[in-house]
């Protein structure tokens, strides 16, 4: 079965598209030792079976909120096969902030361009082709109160599960700290646990930033002198 | 003039040019889309307690200490 989770900002119509790809059929709990709701279904496309992860409605993955925590730890430690991207097509700046942090993640993105009805009615143009080639994920318009566009985001879900090579983009930081977010990466490649759990650059880059979810996994690491040295 | 977004009434707009506080603050508002040059406007507020405001086009919740750190100019009424 193949595995998808959907995150996006908060108002993004997440909810609404959960419940179109799942048929309204969830099963509702709670996401282990934490009093936030955990809603899963399946969607059946083409013979093949999907289940459906709704993840709590964010604007960032940073370590703030326990909101925050549970989707960026689902993503890292589950690995879902593929996480759809809903981004409000009429609010574009502000979503794609969370786009890039699941680039950075190095998840398999599939980008629902949501409230694109809006958008249009707002006069907005957007370069969908342009969109995808720049971010190198798939980019589908959608309106989930109608339905629109679902069928191709499905299509869409189902080749990116199956492809095995993604193409990576990285957003560079300038030089002073890509020097030290290499330096950092190359230390943390030593410690063979740390560097197969997490994507390099991004736990680098968490290290840089002081991220303490991060350092607390990084303070386990044999390494740990040699990888926080650089940060000292 | 720049002043804290705790100064502005409701109704009111401004543009963010500054956020005073720590790494950890500057980044958390950042993500929430209190950036410099950021639009913001106050849809309701309960002085001398929180406030919602807009901004990016979310309704967002502060408390009166994160508005008197976040810096603004206000839009200037041309009639």
């Amino acid at each position: 079965m193949i595995e998808v989770a959907l995150i996006g900002n908060p108002n993004v119509g997440k909810s609404l598209l959960f419940n179109v790809l799942t048929g309204g059929k969830a099963h509702v709990g709670n996401w282990p030792g934490k009093t936030v709701e955990k809603k899963e279904g399946i969607c059946r496309y083409k013979g093949e079976e999907m289940r459906i992860v709704d993840l709590p409605g964010t604007y960032s993955l940073t370590a703030h909120s326990i909101d925050e925590l549970i989707a960026r730890d689902y993503i890292v430690k589950e690995k879902p096969d593929v996480v759809i991207d809903i981004v409000d097509a009429s609010n574009l700046e502000r979503n794609l902030y969370l786009t890039l942090q699941l680039l950075e993640l190095e998840a398999n993105v599939v980008i629902a361009l949501n409230k694109y009805d809006i958008a249009k009615s707002l006069g907005y143009k957007i370069d969908v082709d342009e969109l995808s080639r720049i971010l190198g994920v798939r980019v589908i318009p959608t309106v989930a109160t109608t339905k629109e566009g679902i069928d191709k985001l499905l299509e869409a879900v189902l080749e990116a599960a199956k492809e095995k090579k993604r193409r990576r983009v990285s957003i560079g930081y300038g030089k002073a700290a890509e020097k030290l977010i290499s330096r950092i990466e190359r230390t943390i490649l030593k410690d063979k646990d740390l560097s197969s759990r997490y994507p390099t650059r991004w736990l680098a880059i968490k290290i840089l930033e002081g991220d303490e979810e991060i350092l607390k996994e990084v303070e386990k690491s044999r390494f740990r002198n040699e990888i926080l040295e650089v940060i000292r | 003039m720049r002043m804290p977004l705790a100064m502005l009434n409701e109704k009111e707009e401004a543009t963010v040019v500054e956020v005073k506080g720590g790494k950890g603050l500057v980044r958390r508002l950042s993500e929430l889309g209190l950036t410099p040059g950021a639009k913001v406007k106050v849809l309701f507020s309960n002085s001398p307690g929180p406030a919602v405001i807009d901004v990016r086009g979310s309704k967002i919740a502060l408390g009166r200490g994160l508005l008197m750190r976040i810096f603004v100019v206000p839009e200037v009424e041309t009639h």
